[in-house]
């Protein structure tokens, strides 16, 4: 009988989940745990200390790049939502075309194409642009990551449009709205959780794109993440666990608004 | 309340003025080889302020019917006009028709207040005449103790209430009713049974309703289109419906019926005398445009209530069995030519004991009871 059968009962299902759970989270506690140390070590624990916080804060540079993570990631996060939301209504709420798969499929081309592609493929294509423009401004990177941030933007969105009834938009036509105050009264405020479930996670995605970012900042645009990778070439000091762990902090808040505005039902 | 001109204007000499007028209209749904008539050349006038119902199986056209009134759909060929007027591609938020949905459709991030008023709002009402006019619809489905709560936070006779108050708040000349009691238990289905009708007198407006329930049909409606196929069978009031079917699927629809082969011997007017099985000659009454032949073979319906056992009757029959519904009995015959007869007695007495199985037993049928059918 199904109610017989729980996976939880099989043989050596809590070690595996146990074993799962240690080696997703173990290194990171690492980190966490380390750039709470008092010595500048990897390995030894010399007690409880702020000091790697108060030196990654007074480190002029680690600002520079965090502002400049943040508002490359928050830009492009918006652009790709507004296009993101004019793509699923493009798919959902028109009549049915011909094409419409491939559109899909079009949409979702930074989830199919290798990272590493895209960004030799930006690289050689803006330094084409650069040349003739000798425009080296931060709009590369806004470009590059806007694209790569629709498809994750989509989903959420799409996803939302799909469960939402769409006699509530007859109704409303019934009800004399056109098409346009139907959008904002009804369309847009029912759509508003997937859009920020979009938003955050655009976001995050843009924060996390390290690739694509590496490809095609021009000299003095490193974000976060390539800072990071930049100095680990050198020396490391738990002042990058520092930094690891506050970046760590912002994802998981983003993503966190991300479940729950996407858990959300109408 | 604000009135609405033309609604329940008085008569003219021609009869109650049209409020819907079809004609000839058409509906297909994809083309070519995979084109689907869901309607086919219907033929419909809808009176002003008359609760009118569309009834029909599953898959007949009702919604798609519906929806060619509301705007949601254009039709494919034919004649729509609402109060005289063509309507032909003008949008639903350009018709003085509002639809209560089969599902209610209440905007679940609108309170029920903002659902009665958005109607108004759309049309461009002031603000103290949104409210005021909210006030009074939460009234008349008596919810005004409710107004601040959201739709998830009622129960679904509760939102059967809004949605009616939602699509009555704008004054529409029509209001189109789909299928709205099929959610509903029997109970409350019964209560809005009588609170439909109370709203359509109170407020004057065109009821289209649509149900494949014929007993609701049969009580609510003024008059009654039996649709099968994309195609309108009959129409009539219930009493014209349910008495004089005019072909055996309107028949067979509505009520339990019995179906018998009688011959044509004679006809007048409306009316013929058909030679029953076993030779009995009755009166019957024929459908109109009837086109009767002497000598030809017709069907005939002839209601289980209308019936009754009797010494000597129309019809010689053997005694299957019986069941006991309490207020009445079903008894089940088979006529000499093998043909099944139902008969219902109502039980007005407990000493009536039921006939037994395989006893001989003689049916006469009630003056007016047998009616011809449309081949
Ligand atoms: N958009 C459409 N495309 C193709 N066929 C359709 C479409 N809408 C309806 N139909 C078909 O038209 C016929 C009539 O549908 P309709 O919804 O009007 O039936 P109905 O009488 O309301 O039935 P029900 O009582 O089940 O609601 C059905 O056979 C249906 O499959
Ligand atoms: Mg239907």
């Amino acid at each position: 009988m199904a109610r017989d059968f729980s996976i939880n009962r099989l043989p050596g299902f809590a070690s595996v989940a146990i074993l799962t759970f240690f080696l997703l989270y173990l290194p990171i506690f690492t980190l966490v745990v380390f750039s709470f140390n008092e010595a500048a070590s990897m390995s030894r624990w010399e007690g409880f200390s702020l000091k790697w916080y108060e030196a990654a804060f007074q480190n002029r540079q680690v600002r520079d790049v965090s502002i400049r993570s943040l508002w490359l990631a928050a830009t492009a996060a918006s652009f790709a939502t507004i296009l993101a939301t004019l793509a699923a209504l493009g798919t959902t709420r028109t009549s049915k075309f011909k094409g419409q798969t491939m559109i899909y499929a079009l949409i979702n081309q930074p989830l199919m194409v290798p990272e590493i592609v895209t960004g030799v493929a930006l690289l050689i294509f803006f330094a084409a642009i650069k040349v003739q423009t000798g425009y080296t401004g931060m709009g590369y990177l806004v470009a590059a990551h806007t694209a790569f941030c629709i498809p994750f933007a989509y989903l959420p969105i799409r996803a939302r449009l799909e469960t939402m009834d769409n006699t509530l938009e007859i109704a409303a036509a019934d009800l004399y709205a056109g098409p346009i105050k139907t959008f904002v009264h009804i369309t847009l405020p029912l759509l508003l959780p997937g859009i920020f479930a979009g938003l955050m996670l655009g976001f995050v995605i843009s924060l996390d794109a390290v690739v694509i970012t590496e490809f095609v900042k021009s000299a003095g645009q490193d974000t976060l993440p390539t800072y990071m990778l930049g100095q680990l070439r050198r020396v490391v000091t738990p002042e990058m666990n520092a930094i690891a762990t506050l970046f760590l902090l912002l994802s998981v808040l983003a993503v966190t608004i991300f479940f729950v505005l996407s858990r959300k039902r109408a | 309340m604000t009135a609405t001109q033309g609604i329940g204007s008085p008569a003219t000499d021609k009869g109650p003025a049209i409020e819907i007028e079809i004609r000839n209209l058409s509906k297909v749904f994809g083309d070519g080889p995979r084109a689907f008539k869901a309607l086919d050349d219907i033929q419909l006038d809808i009176r002003q302020g008359e609760f009118f119902t569309l009834l029909g199986p599953s898959g007949c056209g009702k919604t798609t019917l519906l929806r060619l009134i509301a705007g949601f759909e254009q039709p494919s060929s034919g004649l729509l006009q609402i109060n005289g007027k063509a309507v032909a591609g003008l949008g639903p938020n350009r018709r003085p028709v509002n639809t209560v949905f089969q599902n209610y459709a209440l905007f679940p991030h609108m309170t029920l207040a903002e659902n009665i008023g958005f109607g108004l709002k759309m049309l461009g009402k002031s603000r103290s005449e949104v409210a005021s006019t909210t006030q009074e619809m939460l009234k008349l489905v008596k919810m005004d103790a409710m107004a601040d709560r959201k739709p998830a936070q009622i129960s679904g006779g509760q939102q059967q209430r809004i949605a009616l108050a939602r699509a009555l708040a704008p004054r529409p000349r029509v209001l189109l009713l789909d299928e709205p009691l099929s959610a509903l238990d029997l109970k409350l289905r019964k209560e809005m049974q009588v609170e439909l009708k109370r709203l359509q007198l109170e407020t004057g407006i065109t009821f289209v309703f649509v149900t494949h329930d014929q007993e609701e049909a049969l009580t609510m409606s003024d008059r009654i289109a039996v649709i099968s196929g994309g195609q309108v069978l009959q129409m009539g009031t219930p009493h014209e419906i349910y008495n004089f079917p005019a072909e055996r699927f309107v028949a067979d629809f509505i009520g339990d019926t019995n179906f018998i082969d009688a011959e044509i011997v004679q006809y007048e007017g409306d009316f013929a005398q058909v030679r029953l099985p076993g030779g009995v000659v009755r009166e019957a009454s024929l459908p109109e445009g009837f086109n009767a032949r002497v000598g030809e073979t017709v069907t005939v319906v002839i209601r289980p209530e209308h019936a009754s056992l009797t010494e000597r009757g129309d019809l010689q029959a053997t005694v299957e069995n019986a069941v006991f519904f309490g207020t009445d009995t079903h008894i089940h015959l088979r006529l000499e030519d093998q043909t099944p007869f139902i008969l219902r007695r109502q039980n007005t007495g407990v000493s009536v004991a039921p006939p037994e199985a395989g006893q001989h037993a003689c049916i006469a049928v009630a003056e007016g009871g047998i009616q011809v059918l449309r081949s």
